[in-house]
């Protein structure tokens, strides 16, 4: 059996002492920040980019996954406990998690939404290793029109399903690709946009951009705002075990949670946030009681938390395959890919099968480690959500300072990344959602690469995208999912969907 | 800060337009497009066979003006549309002059001055960002925050930063 040998090559690369190590720091570090409301996934992740330099590519990539499915299982406590989400996967549970431990059953809340993430993130590991291989054998027999148009459809797709204006998202996306162009044309040899500063010859770097638009920004935009009052629930937490009617009414949601989180995570722009808000909508309309929804109905908490976690995990499909990044974070681990040396796309998985094997075994370990870490440091966890934001902020100042410095040993980095800054403060107060743009920013160079060698192979010809049949299907399904979208009443519903709660 | 964001009407109504979200994003992307266009003036645009350095990059500030200005007119049209607050004087914008001027003086001292004078002026203008500071809680934290990166870049990654002024 093919499938079993990768997946012992896998569990061998993951058991291995390192690589577990790894593995427990991304996890410890992603329920940290899950937990602590005002800093998210995208920001940890692109902080410690700079530190992965001094790692072995492996290790460096199972800590940043476990930093990014940690996040989903630490989000949750905070809004069962405190009723803020820690993050924004999380929104939906503070509704109905929040009412449950008010009712006294935060244990019982708190264990269904880690076991439903367990489950979830078991079946979401077996989707990836089934559909991965017959996907990236797809990706292989691509050529450069081919490319070209599913990077157009995969742009397409993550602005249209995330939320906001499509336009000025999709002005993100032009912005992100031109940002991406930065620095020396390969091709050509002409230098474009380096305003004279050495450090862009070589392009913008990707961390660089990262920290300043994700970390700074949203250090400057919490401290903007006034700081919300954080009450902490603090009656104890009794009994962990949820009743015999909670598993009851809980195990269905979190079958239907993982099921249409696995689906969503696949699509371009879906992933952890979207998965829980759909699951919630779904939990809601296949009640026979929809009436409890809001006052503690524990389905309301077991399907979106099974959901973002089978999201997050499927959301490394397209990216392992295709080299396709379907969400800001899949982004980032491309862009940590890149920087080990590793070209991100279906060649990976047949160069450098530890690797590839290895960081998805990794993701059951890891689920398998945030159980167990989890139910039992609860109480850690609430202790630290009294560290006030104050005290916060400046540590997130500094690793993003220390950490833009060390990615070249360059002081104008560290310009570069305030510059940025200021941007992702801008993108945050006119609402222009900067995930977009991190796309574009990976996707540029890649798109131009293979736009020149499609149009060098047809002698300038465009029509050639149209000619060949898998890039015109592609193209189709792209202009389709542009017309929906800007039909009215399908953008209401889009809409409201995000806006559930 | 005591001044509110609400959505009061602005003496002259082209600063209300002004005060629009989409208008504003929308000025930017323009903004973007024509700054890229005049930067690229004079990059060879070449053929669509043999693309110059400037193909693609032309092709992309064109795609963006004109989005630029659909965002724009968007705001325009819409009759109630969500406002960026009253500016209300810099104070209002002092948390970005202040991360963004911690982080400037940060890279300007760390090679010269060393990693101890550089974290203290990182975090000591960057604390000036929140409103309620404590000076001696600040002290605290930059103290156990310096103490922390020396451990873990200078000891524990080898980075080669100073610890102290070069002279």
């Amino acid at each position: 059996m093919e499938l079993l040998d990768n997946l012992y090559i896998g569990l061998g690369v993951a058991l291995q002492p390192m690589n577990l190590l790894f593995a427990l720091i991304g996890c410890l570090i992603g329920t940290l920040i899950g937990v602590l409301p005002g800093i998210g996934p995208i920001a940890t992740i692109a902080m410690l980019l700079p530190l992965t330099f001094h790692v072995e590519p492996t290790a460096g990539l199972i800590m940043l996954a476990g930093i990014f499915y940690g996040a989903q299982y630490g989000g949750s406590t905070t809004a069962i406990l405190v009723n803020l989400p820690g993050e924004t996967s999380s929104v939906v549970t503070c509704i109905d998690g929040h009412q449950m431990a008010r009712q006294g059953r935060a244990g019982a809340a708190l264990a269904i939404a880690a076991l439903g993430s367990f489950f979830a993130g078991t079946v979401a590991t077996m989707v990836i290793v089934l559909f991965a291989p017959p996907l990236a054998k797809i990706g292989a027999s691509f050529g450069a029109p081919e490319y070209f148009s599913l990077m157009v459809l995969g742009l397409i797709a993550a602005v249209v399903l995330a939320h906001g204006s499509v336009l000025k998202a999709i002005a993100m996306i032009v912005l992100g690709l031109l940002l991406g162009l930065v620095g020396t044309d390969g091709n050509s040899g002409g230098t474009r946009f380096t305003f004279g500063i050495n450090e862009l010859t070589d392009g913008l770097d990707f961390a660089v951009m990262a920290i300043g638009v994700f970390g700074l920004g949203e250090i400057i935009s919490n401290l903007m705002q006034p700081s919300a009052e954080r009450s902490v629930l603090t009656q104890k937490i009794t009994s962990l075990w949820p009743t015999r009617d909670d598993f009851r009414r809980a195990w269905p949601a979190v079958l239907r949670g993982t099921a249409l989180g696995s689906i969503l995570g696949i699509l371009p722009g879906g992933g952890a946030a979207l998965s829980s808000f759909a699951a919630y909508v779904l939990e809601k309309k296949v009640s026979k009681t929809p009436s409890q929804f809001g006052k503690g109905a524990v389905e309301g908490v077991a399907g979106p938390e099974s959901a973002n976690n089978a999201g997050a995990q499927t959301s490394f499909i397209p990216m392992l395959t295709l080299g396709l990044p379907g969400n800001a974070v899949m982004a980032l681990m491309i862009g940590a890919m890149t920087i080990h040396g590793i070209q991100p796309g279906p060649q990976v998985m047949t160069e450098r099968p530890a690797l590839f094997w290895g960081m998805i075994a990794s993701m059951w370990v890891g689920n398998l480690m945030l159980v167990i870490i989890n139910l039992p440091l609860i109480g850690v966890w609430v202790q630290l959500l009294k560290l006030p934001y104050r005290f916060l902020y400046l540590c997130i100042l500094l690793f993003c300072a220390i950490g833009v410095y060390t990615i070249s040993n360059s002081a104008s980095a560290v310009m570069i990344a305030a510059f940025f800054g200021v941007f992702g403060y801008m993108f945050a107060r006119l609402e222009c959602e900067p995930a977009p743009m991190v796309l574009g920013f990976v996707l540029g160079p890649l798109m131009e690469e293979n736009l020149r060698k499609a149009m060098t192979v047809s002698s300038g010809d465009p029509m050639i995208f149209f000619q060949r049949p898998i890039s015109l299907v592609l193209l189709i399904l792209a202009t389709v999912l542009l017309i929906i979208v800007a039909m009215p009443n399908i953008r209401s519903k889009r809409e409201e969907a995000f806006q559930e709660g | 800060m005591s001044s509110q964001d609400g959505n009061a009407a602005t003496a002259s109504p082209l600063l209300g337009l002004l005060r629009r979200k989409n208008v504003l994003a929308g000025l930017f992307f323009i903004g973007v497009a024509v700054f890229g266009l005049w930067l690229s003036r004079n990059y060879s645009i070449g053929t669509a066979t043999r693309m110059g350095t400037g193909y693609v990059p032309r092709l992309l500030l064109w795609l963006l003006l004109v989005l630029g200005g659909g965002v724009l007119v968007q705001g325009l049209r819409a009759a109630r549309e969500d406002m960026f607050p009253q500016p209300g004087g810099i104070l209002r914008f002092w948390p970005l002059v202040a991360v963004t001027l911690a982080m400037v003086a940060f890279g300007l001292a760390l090679e010269r001055l060393g990693l101890v004078i550089a974290v203290a002026l990182l975090l000591g203008i960057g604390s000036l960002a929140e409103r309620n500071l404590r000076l001696w809680e600040t002290v605290a934290a930059t103290v156990l925050l310096i103490l922390l990166s020396w451990l873990i870049f200078i000891l524990g990654l080898g980075l080669a930063i100073p610890l102290w002024p070069v002279w």
